[in-house]
C-alpha cells in the first residue's frame, strides 16, 4: 500500500537538502472553492471589506495541500468540478433567505459553505516514479524505514531486562494459571472472555511450559517454567503497539512532526512499558485496541473508493479486530462503541447523499452489517467454541456451567450417578436459569430477616451443597431399608441440608434483596420442623426424554412450590451482600411464572447405595447453550466483583485518581531484596494528554462559536478533518472513561491505560492543530517547539525508567521519583 | 496573497430581504387544502369553542371537577399515610419553631406549616407512624391537606392554559389537561400532605411562563417581555425550593435557553450584532440565574428565621451553627478543657463512650492472627468510671489561668484513670480488621513507648489554630502522631472475651467522616474537683449567637446534597425508571387491614398509556421528519413543523430532562419522582392528537411587531371529529378513573375478588388480594 508520496516529478537530486518527496504531492489549491470566494469578494461583500477578521487557525502550506484533494484528482471519487460549485453557491444564497426565523435548522450538522460534502479521507495515491539516487531512495520510503526504527527501539524497552524478576509477579498469578489449564485441558471459570489466555497458553506451549506451575503469587519461577520466553511473546503485542501508534497517527493525516510525537509518547510511557513486559492480558488488549483504531482509520482513508479491494480489506479487518479485542477482555466493548458511533454517523452522511442510489445505499449497509456486527459476533464465538474444544476435562470450573455441560467433561462421572431419583438420596440442585448455582447453606444466618440460617446459591463444589431428600412430617418417615420410593411429580418433600441437618424453609419474611419475594433459610433440625420445610416437586419436562413424571438426575426440569405459601423456589443472579460471601440469593417467588427459567432446578450429583449407576454419556450439551450460559455466569460473577466498603483495598484507585495519575500501584512485593516495578505513567504524557483533552474541547467550543457568528476560520474539508481526528479522540477517551464512573465494581489504576491511549492521540492532534500544521510559526520554531518536547519526553521516561525496568535494592535510595504526595513509591 | 486573503474574511452576508421574498412561496402547495386562512371558514364547533366564552366554560368546567375529584373525601383516612410522617412532622416544626433537618429545601414544607397555622395546628402532634390517628389527637389535617388538593386543582387549568398559548385548540387542550385531571396518581398525591402538588404546580407555572416569554420575542425588553421572563425565573425558583427534584425543572429551562440564545447568535438572523447577543444574554443570566437564586435563598432566609429553637435537626449541625439556636445543649452547657482534666470522650455517630478495662486482647483470634495481647479498648454505650480519661499535656504550661486551655492542634497524652495506663496504639492488627490499627493502653511509668502515646486533637471543620476545645460542641478528631491513624470505631461488635462491646481501632483514613469525637462531660479538674465556672464569656442567660445567613446556607445546603445521595437503602415498593411510563409498579400508601381498605398510588393506566403511546409517535414523526429531509424530501408543511419542532420538541425536552437523571442516581426511586414528566407527556400527547385529527395549527402564535416579517395566518380547525374523540375518549378515561377510585380515595374497602379484579397489572403489589387458585 503506497502511501501518499503522490505524483513524484523530480529526478534529479533535490535542490535543497530537506525537501522530501513529500513535495511533489503538493497539488494546487482546488480553483472552484476559491474562485467562488473570488466572485462574494467583489460585489456582495464590498464595504464590508475593512471589517475582515484574521481566522484563530492557520493551516500550513504543506498541510493544506496535503489535504485538500484537488479538483483533478477528484475524478475518481465525487462529481465535484466547477460548474457545480457555482452553482452550489447560488443554491447557498438561496438557502439563506429561506432560512425561517420563526424555527431553527432542524439539520443536525453544519452545512460546508460550497455545498459539498466530502468525507476528510485522503486521496487516491499513485504509484511512485522509481528513484534514481539514494537519497531519493530514502526519502521515498521514509514510510517505512521511521517505523522499523521505532519498533527496533521498542523491542529494545520492552525486552530490555524482562526476565530480570524471576518472582510470579501481580495478576501473573491468575492469568499464568489460567494458561495453565489450558495446558493441562482442564475447565476453569473467570470473569474475562477466553482469546487473551487461551494466547498466554499458546505462548507456554511454544516455550516448552508443561503446565505444572501453581502461579502463586509472589513465588520463585522454577525451572521448567520458561517464563522469560513466554514474557517475550507476550511483550511482543506491546512491542507492536509502537508502529501501530505511527501507522495510526498517519493514517489520522497528522504532520510528520505530530506523528513522531505521538509514536515517541506511546513508546516512551512507562506505564504501557510497564503493563506489557508480564504474563498479563492487557498488552493484547492494547494492542487489538490499537489495532481497531489503525483499521478504522485506514478504512475512513478508503472512503473515496467505496467497495474497492483495499476498502474491504480495511473494513472487515476492522470487525475482525473489534472481534478480537472483545474476546480478550470486555473492556473492549468500548472501542467498538467508538466504531460503531463512527459508523452511524457515517452512514447519516450516506443517507442524506441524494446522489447515491438506493442500492448503492443498501450495500454500505448491508457492507457494514456484515462486517462490523456478524464478523466480530462470529470472531467472538469463535473463541469460545475454541475454549471449549481444549477445556475438556474436568476442572476447578465445572459447577459454573450446567450439569449436563459438566456431564460430558472428562474426569467428570455425574453421568455415573443412579438415573432414577428417590426418597433418602443425598442429592445436590442446580438452578437451570442462565448462570445458575448449586443450592447452598451455610453455618451463617442472615443478619437482616428472620436471622435464621442462609440458604444462597453458590458456583463451587462443596458438601454444603449437599441435600437429603426425605419426606413431610406428617408422611410416614423415611426408612433406609424399606421399599425404593422414587420421587414423583407432585410429592411433597422435606430437603434437609446434609451438614448442619436444617430444613429448607420459607416464611413470610421479605427476602434480604428481591423484597417482593419471601426469604428462604435453614431451620429446625432432623426432629424438629413444621409445615413450611414443605415443598411440592413440579416437573416441567425432561430435556432428553420428553415429559415424564418421575425425576431423574441431569436431565429432569423441575420446580419446587412452596406447600404453604404457594410461592417457588427461585435464584435469579441477585448478589447478596457482604455477609452472604458475595453468593446468589435464593428467595421464594410469590408469582406464578412458569416460563421462568429461574425456579427451575435439576439434580446434578447424586448420591443413593440402594441405586445402580446410570450412564448419560451419550447426551451433548449445544454449544451455543453453552455459550450463553457462560457468558451470565461471566456477568453475574463481574457484577459481584464490586468494592467491599469494610475492606480497604490499597490496590484499588477511584477513575478520578486517573488522568492527573494521582496514584500508582506497586506491583508486587515491596522488599529491599525485590525487584520492584511500580505501575504509573510517564508523568508529562498522562498529565500533558488529559490537558489537551480540555483544550481540544475548548477550541471547538470557541470554533463553534464563530462558526454561528460566521467567522470562517478553515475551509469546509479542513473543518471536517480537524473534527474527524478531534471526534476519534474524544468519543474514544470518552467511552473508554466515563462507564468507569458508572460502574459499580473494582476498578484498577491499569484500566485507564486503553484510555490514555485516546489522550495521547487528542495530545497530537492538539499540537498538530496549534503548531505543527499552523502558518503563524515557521518551520524553525517548530523544530525548536518539538526539540524541546522529545528531550522532555525522553528525559522523563529516564528518569522513571526504573519503574517499569524494575528497582533494585532499597527504593528510598532511588532519589526523586516521589513527584506527587500521594505516590507510595517509598515506604 | 489571494488564496489567504479568503480565508480570513467573514462570510459575506446576504441582506435580510423579507419584502421581495414571500416565504409561502417555498411552500409546496399541496399542503395548502386543509389550511384554514380565515377565521371564519372554520368550522362552527371550532368557532364557538375557540371563542372567548366557549374557552371559559370549558376551563371552569375542568377545574370545578379538578377539585370536585381532589376534595372528594379529602378526610379519608383519618390517619397518618405515607411520607404524611416527614412532612407533618417537618410542617409541625415550623409551627414550634424547632430546627429540623430535610434533604428537601424549605418552601412546600413552609407551606404546609402555613397552612396548618391558618387552621390552628399547634404543632404538639408528630405525626411519628403511619397509621396514627389524627382524630384522637386532634389534628386539623383537613386543612392541611387541602394545600396540596388546592395547588394540585389548578394545575388542570394551568395545563389547559400551557396549550392554548401554544396554539392548539380548546379541545385538544381540554385533552392534555383531562389526561392530568383524571389521573389517579396525580389526584392521590394531591390528597395528602406531601410535596410532590406542588412541586408540579410550580413546575406546570415554569413551563406556562416560559411559553409566555417566548411568545413575546419579538417584543424584546418591553414590559411584558421582562414580566414573562421574570415570572419564569420566579416559579422555576420555586419549583426548586419544593423539592429536590425541582432542580431538573432549572435545567429544563436552562436547556431550551440555550437553545435560544444559539439562535441569537446567529449572524445569519437580521444580523444581529454581539451587543444585541449580549443584551440578550445578561437579560437571561439576570432574569433566569441570579433572580431565581435571590428567590430560591429567600426561602432559606424566612427557613431559618422561623426556626429559631433548638430541635431533632441541631446534630447534623456544625457546633456553630448550633449555637445560633435558641436551647441548644451545646449552647447552654459548652465548657473550656484545661489540662489535666478528666474526661468521657462519646464517637458522634454510635454514642459510644472511650472505655478500656484491666482484660486484655486474648494472644490468637479465631482466623489466626496474633495480638499485642495489650489492654483493651473498646466503645462501651453506659456511663462508667472505665470510661474517664485524663488529658496530659506535651509542653510546659503555665501555673494558672487561660494558658492551659486545650487548643486545636495540641498533642496529647489520654491517661485512662482506673488503670493509670496511657492510650496508645500501634501497627498491630486491630481484632476485626487487618487493615485498621488495634488501640491498647501502656504503662504510664514506661518511657519505652512514649511516642507512641502522643496523640493530635483535631477540631472539626476546619477549626482555626487557636480555638478552643470544648466539651459538647468540641468535635474532634484523635489522629495518632507517628501513624497518622485516626481513633475510629464501628457498630461491629468483639466477641465475647471483650464482653461484646463495640470495636475500637486506628483509620488509616484520617478523614474518614465517621472519624469523629466529643467530650461527653467533664467529670472533675485537675485537683479532682467539680469544674467551676471558667467560661470565657460569663454570660449569665445564655444567648443564641448569630451567624452569617449565607454561611448557614452554605453549611445547610452541602448537608442537603450529601445526605439525598446518601438515600440508597432499598425499599420494597421503588422501582426502576423503566417501568415508570408503563404504570408497572405502584406504591402502597396506607392500609386498614378491619375495613380492607387501602390507598395505592397508580396512576390511570389508559391515560398513562395513551402518554406512552402519544410520546412514541411524536418521536416517530420527528425521526421520520429528520430522514425524510435528509432524503431532500417535504412531507410536512413548515409551519406545522415548526411547531412540532419548537413546541413540542421543548415538551420532549420538559419530559428528558425530568425523566433520564433518574437512570443515573443510586438513591431509591419511587414512581411518583415520574409525575412532572407524566405531565409533559400529557401536553405532548395533546400536541399529537392534533397532529393525528388535522394539520391546522394557530399560527403565528407570537406577537408580531415592526420587526417580524409577514406571514400568511392560518387557523386550527379540528372540527367535529375532534370534539368527538375528546369527548368519548374522556368519557373511557374517567370510567378508568372510577374503576381504579377506591384504590386512590382508600375507601370503600375492597373484597378478596375485587381487589383481584383492580389488579390490572399482575405486578401491582395489592394488599387484601384473595388467594389464586392455581389450576395447572
Amino acid at each position: 500500500m503506497n502511501r501518499p508520496p503522490a505524483v513524484a516529478i523530480d529526478f534529479g537530486t533535490p535542490d535543497s537538502p530537506n525537501s522530501s518527496s513529500f513535495e511533489f504531492e503538493e497539488v494546487g489549491y482546488p480553483d472552484p472553492y476559491h474562485q467562488h470566494q473570488h466572485q462574494y469578494d467583489p460585489e456582495s461583500y464590498g464595504g464590508r471589506a475593512n471589517e475582515e477578521t484574521l481566522p484563530l487557525h492557520y493551516m500550513s502550506e504543506e498541510k493544506a495541500r496535503r489535504r485538500v484533494r484537488a479538483g483533478a484528482a477528484a475524478g475518481n471519487g465525487s462529481d465535484f468540478d466547477g460548474g457545480a460549485a457555482v452553482s452550489g453557491n447560488e443554491k447557498e444564497q438561496f438557502e439563506y433567505q429561506e432560512y425561517d426565523d420563526a424555527g431553527k435548522d432542524v439539520y443536525n450538522k453544519p452545512k460546508p459553505y460550497n455545498g459539498q460534502r466530502i468525507s476528510s479521507g485522503r486521496g487516491p495515491s499513485h504509484p511512485l516514479p522509481p528513484p534514481t539516487t539514494i537519497t531519493e531512495f530514502l526519502l521515498q520510503n521514509t514510510e517505512v524505514i521511521v517505523p522499523v526504527v521505532y519498533t527496533l527501539l521498542s523491542c529494545w524497552t520492552r525486552f530490555h531486562r524482562i526476565g530480570a524478576s524471576n518472582t510470579v509477579v501481580w495478576d501473573e498469578a491468575h492469568f499464568g494459571k489460567f494458561g495453565s489449564h489450558y495446558l493441562k485441558r482442564e475447565f476453569y471459570f473467570d470473569v474475562h472472555p477466553p482469546l487473551g489466555k487461551m494466547l498466554v497458553g499458546l505462548a507456554g506451549l511454544l516455550s516448552g511450559y508443561d503446565g505444572s506451575f501453581e502461579f502463586k503469587s509472589g513465588e520463585v519461577y522454577p525451572d521448567t517454567v520458561p517464563y522469560v520466553a513466554m514474557r517475550v511473546m507476550l511483550a511482543t503485542f506491546g512491542v507492536l503497539m509502537v508502529p501501530l501508534a505511527w501507522f495510526t497517527s498517519v493514517e489520522l493525516g497528522m504532520s510528520q512532526w505530530a506523528c513522531h510525537l505521538t509514536t515517541l509518547m506511546v513508546l516512551l510511557d512507562v506505564g504501557w512499558l510497564c503493563i506489557s513486559r508480564f504474563i498479563l492480558l492487557d498488552s493484547m488488549l492494547l494492542f487489538f485496541t490499537f489495532l481497531t483504531v489503525f483499521c478504522l482509520t485506514r478504512f475512513h482513508n478508503e472512503q473515496f473508493e467505496p467497495f474497492s479491494i483495499d476498502w474491504w480489506v480495511w473494513l472487515f479487518f476492522t470487525g475482525i479486530s473489534i472481534g478480537c479485542v472483545t474476546s480478550v477482555k470486555m473492556i473492549g466493548l468500548f472501542v467498538t462503541a467508538l466504531v460503531g458511533v463512527y459508523t452511524v454517523e457515517d452512514l447519516w452522511d450516506k443517507f442524506g447523499d441524494t446522489r447515491l442510489t438506493v442500492r448503492q445505499q443498501f450495500n454500505h449497509w448491508a457492507a457494514r452489517v456484515v462486517c462490523l456486527i456478524v464478523v466480530p459476533v462470529l470472531v467472538f464465538m469463535a473463541s469460545f467454541k475454541i475454549h471449549f474444544l481444549i477445556l475438556n476435562h474436568s476442572g476447578p470450573g465445572d459447577s459454573q456451567m450446567s450439569s449436563l455441560f459438566q456431564a460430558n467433561l472428562e474426569g467428570n462421572d455425574f453421568y455415573k450417578n443412579p438415573l432414577d431419583v428417590a426418597f433418602g438420596s443425598r442429592v445436590t440442585l442446580k438452578n437451570m436459569g442462565w448462570g445458575g448455582g448449586l443450592l447452598h447453606s451455610h453455618v451463617q444466618s442472615y443478619p437482616v430477616g428472620s436471622n435464621q440460617q442462609q440458604v444462597t446459591c453458590y458456583h463451587y463444589k462443596d458438601n454444603n451443597n449437599e441435600w437429603n431428600i426425605l419426606p413431610a412430617w406428617n408422611d410416614k418417615q423415611h426408612d433406609p431399608e424399606g421399599p425404593l420410593r422414587y420421587l414423583k411429580d407432585g410429592d411433597i418433600i422435606r430437603l434437609s441440608h446434609v451438614p448442619t441437618g436444617r430444613n429448607l424453609h420459607s416464611h413470610t419474611v421479605t427476602a434480604p434483596v428481591s423484597k417482593l419475594n419471601y426469604e428462604v433459610s435453614g431451620y429446625g433440625n432432623l426432629t424438629v420442623g413444621d409445615n413450611h420445610d414443605y415443598w411440592q416437586v413440579e416437573i416441567v419436562d425432561d430435556t432428553k426424554r420428553g415429559s415424564v413424571g418421575q425425576v431423574h438426575s441431569l436431565t429432569t426440569r423441575m420446580r419446587f412450590k412452596h406447600v404453604a405459601l404457594g410461592c417457588y423456589l427461585r435464584a435469579a443472579n441477585a448478589v447478596l451482600p457482604q455477609w452472604g460471601f458475595k453468593q446468589i440469593e435464593v428467595s421464594c417467588d410469590k408469582e406464578n411464572n412458569r416460563k421462568d427459567a429461574h425456579t427451575y432446578w435439576n439434580v446434578e450429583s447424586h448420591w443413593n447405595d440402594r441405586l445402580p449407576a446410570g450412564d448419560m454419556k451419550l447426551y451433548k450439551s449445544p454449544f451455543l447453550r453453552d455459550f450463553w450460559h457462560l457468558n451470565v455466569a461471566m456477568m453475574t460473577s463481574n457484577n459481584a466483583l464490586i468494592p467491599d466498603p469494610d475492606k480497604e483495598d490499597i490496590l484499588a484507585s477511584k477513575p478520578f485518581d486517573w488522568p492527573f495519575l494521582h496514584l500508582g500501584l506497586r506491583m508486587c512485593g515491596w522488599g529491599d531484596n525485590q525487584i520492584k516495578y511500580y505501575l504509573m505513567g510517564t508523568p508529562v504524557v498522562w498529565w500533558g494528554s488529559t490537558i489537551s483533552l480540555g483544550v481540544a474541547l475548548l477550541t471547538f467550543a470557541v470554533y463553534i462559536l464563530r462558526w454561528q457568528r460566521k467567522y470562517n476560520d478553515m475551509d469546509a474539508r479542513e473543518w471536517d478533518h480537524f473534527l474527524y481526528v478531534g471526534k476519534i479522540a474524544f468519543f474514544g477517551w470518552a467511552f473508554h472513561y466515563v462507564p468507569f464512573l458508572i460502574m459499580g465494581r473494582v476498578t484498577y489504576l491499569h484500566h485507564y491505560l486503553p484510555t490514555l491511549y485516546f489522550a495521547v492521540l487528542m495530545f497530537g492532534h492538539v499540537l498538530d492543530h496549534f503548531i505543527f500544521s499552523s502558518r503563524r510559526f515557521s518551520t524553525r520554531t517548530k523544530a525548536i517547539v518539538f526539540g524541546v518536547l522529545v528531550s522532555i519526553l525522553v528525559a522523563t521516561f529516564w528518569w522513571f525508567s526504573g519503574v517499569a525496568f524494575g528497582i533494585d535494592g532499597p527504593v528510598n535510595e532511588h532519589w526523586g521519583l516521589k513527584w506527587r504526595e500521594t505516590w507510595n513509591i517509598y515506604n | 496573497m489571494s488564496s489567504k486573503g479568503k480565508l480570513r474574511q467573514r462570510n459575506p452576508q446576504p441582506e435580510a430581504s423579507t419584502s421581495n421574498y414571500e416565504y409561502d412561496q417555498v411552500q409546496e402547495d399541496e399542503h395548502h387544502a386543509d389550511i384554514y386562512t380565515s377565521p371564519k371558514s372554520r368550522s362552527g364547533i371550532e368557532k364557538f369553542f375557540e371563542g372567548s366564552q366557549g374557552s371559559i366554560i370549558v376551563v371552569s368546567a375542568l377545574t370545578a371537577l379538578a377539585f370536585a375529584l381532589r376534595f372528594y373525601k379529602i378526610s379519608h383516612p383519618d390517619q397518618v399515610v405515607f411520607d404524611e410522617v416527614h412532612f407533618g412532622k417537618f410542617a409541625a416544626y415550623y409551627i414550634t419553631h424547632q430546627y429540623y433537618f430535610d434533604v428537601h429545601p424549605p418552601l412546600a414544607k413552609m407551606l404546609f406549616g402555613l397552612a396548618g397555622w391558618f387552621v390552628g395546628f399547634d404543632g404538639s402532634f408528630l405525626f411519628e407512624n403511619i397509621g396514627d390517628s389524627y382524630i384522637t389527637n386532634n389534628v386539623p389535617y383537613v386543612g392541611m391537606r387541602a394545600l396540596p388538593a388546592v395547588l394540585g386543582s389548578l394545575t388542570v387549568p394551568v395545563v389547559y392554559a400551557i396549550m392554548k398559548e401554544s396554539g392548539f385548540s380548546t379541545v385538544i387542550a381540554a385533552f392534555s389537561a383531562s389526561l392530568i385531571l383524571f389521573d389517579n396518581a396525580h389526584v392521590a398525591q394531591s390528597r395528602l400532605i406531601l410535596l410532590d402538588a406542588a412541586l408540579i404546580f410550580f413546575m406546570s407555572l415554569t413551563i406556562y411562563s416560559y411559553v409566555k416569554f417566548r411568545k413575546y420575542r419579538y417584543m424584546e425588553f418591553t414590559l411584558e417581555w421582562w414580566t414573562w421572563l421574570l415570572m419564569t425565573g420566579f416559579w422555576m425558583a420555586c419549583t426548586w425550593a419544593s423539592k429536590v427534584n425541582g432542580i431538573l425543572t432549572v435545567f429544563c429551562v436552562g436547556v431550551a435557553v440555550l437553545f435560544d440564545l444559539w439562535d441569537i447568535l446567529d449572524v445569519r438572523k437580521e444580523g444581529h450584532t454581539m451587543d444585541y447577543f449580549y443584551s440578550h444574554f445578561l437579560a437571561r443570566a439576570g432574569g433566569l440565574i441570579l433572580w431565581p437564586f435571590i428567590v430560591y435563598l429567600s426561602f432559606f432566609w424566612i427557613h431559618f428565621r422561623v426556626l429559631t429553637q433548638s430541635g431533632p435537626g441541631d446534630t447534623f449541625m456544625s457546633p456553630a451553627f448550633q449555637e445560633t439556636l435558641a436551647g441548644n445543649e451545646l449552647l447552654m452547657s459548652s465548657h473550656d478543657i484545661y489540662y489535666y482534666d478528666i474526661l468521657t470522650f462519646r464517637h458522634k455517630d454510635t454514642k459510644v463512650f472511650l472505655h478500656s478495662h484491666p482484660d486484655r486482647y486474648p494472644l490468637q483470634y479465631e482466623d489466626g492472627r496474633v495480638s499485642s495481647q495489650g489492654q483493651q479498648v473498646t466503645g462501651y454505650g453506659h456511663n462508667d468510671t472505665n470510661n474517664h480519661w485524663r488529658i496530659i499535656p506535651t509542653k510546659s504550661l503555665p501555673e494558672t489561668g487561660r494558658g492551659r486551655i486545650v487548643r486545636n492542634n495540641d498533642v496529647v497524652q489520654l491517661l485512662h484513670m482506673p488503670t493509670n495506663t496511657l492510650l496508645l496504639t500501634h501497627d498491630v492488627a486491630s481484632p476485626l480488621m487487618p487493615t485498621n490499627q488495634e488501640f491498647t493502653t501502656w504503662a504510664r511509668d514506661d518511657y519505652t513507648r512514649h511516642n507512641d502515646t502522643l496523640f493530635k486533637i483535631q477540631l472539626a471543620w476546619d477549626a482555626p489554630e487557636n480555638e478552643p476545645f470544648k466539651s459538647k460542641s468540641g468535635y474532634f478528631k484523635l489522629i495518632h502522631v507517628p501513624t497518622k491513624v485516626a481513633l475510629w470505631t464501628h457498630p461491629k461488635t468483639l466477641p465475647d472475651w471483650a464482653f461484646k462491646q463495640q470495636e475500637i481501632n486506628g483509620n488509616k483514613n484520617p478523614s474518614e467522616r465517621s472519624a469523629i469525637w466529643y467530650v461527653e462531660d467533664i467529670i472533675a479538674d485537675q485537683y479532682n474537683d467539680e469544674p467551676a465556672d471558667r467560661d470565657e464569656d460569663q454570660r449569665p442567660v445564655k444567648v443564641p449567637k448569630s451567624m452569617n445567613f449565607f454561611k448557614k446556607y452554605i453549611e445547610l445546603q452541602l448537608l442537603m446534597f450529601q445526605h439525598n445521595a446518601g438515600l440508597t437503602a432499598s425499599h420494597p415498593y421503588a422501582s426502576g425508571p423503566l417501568n415508570w411510563p408503563f404504570m408497572i409498579s405502584g406504591i402502597s400508601f396506607w392500609t386498614d387491614n378491619d375495613t380492607q381498605k387501602q390507598i395505592y398510588l397508580v396512576g390511570n393506566i389508559i391515560g398513562w398509556w395513551t402518554c406512552v403511546v402519544g410520546l412514541s409517535v411524536f418521536v416517530g414523526i420527528i425521526a421520520a421528519d429528520l430522514l425524510a429531509r435528509r432524503r431532500a424530501m417535504d412531507p410536512i408543511p413548515d409551519s406545522v413543523r415548526n411547531r412540532l419542532w419548537n413546541n413540542t420538541g421543548f415538551f420532549l425536552i420538559v419530559w428528558g430532562v425530568h425523566y433520564a437523571p433518574f437512570f443515573l442516581m443510586n438513591r431509591q426511586l419511587f414512581i411518583h419522582h415520574y409525575l412532572p414528566s407524566h405531565l409533559a407527556s400529557a401536553l405532548i400527547a395533546g400536541s399529537v392528537l392534533n397532529f393525528i385529527l388535522s394539520d391546522t395549527i394557530n399560527y403565528p402564535i407570537s406577537y408580531a411587531t415592526s420587526k417580524t416579517r409577514l406571514r400568511p395566518s392560518q387557523y386550527a380547525d379540528t372540527g367535529f371529529k375532534g370534539l368527538a374523540t375528546v369527548l368519548g375518549y374522556g368519557l373511557v378515561l374517567f370510567m378508568m378513573f372510577i374503576y381504579i377510585a377506591p384504590l386512590t380515595y382508600g375507601t370503600p374497602g375492597l373484597t378478596g375478588e375485587q381487589v383481584n379484579s383492580k389488579r390490572l397489572l399482575s405486578t401491582w403489589t395489592l394488599h387484601f388480594a384473595a388467594k389464586k387458585t392455581h389450576d395447572s
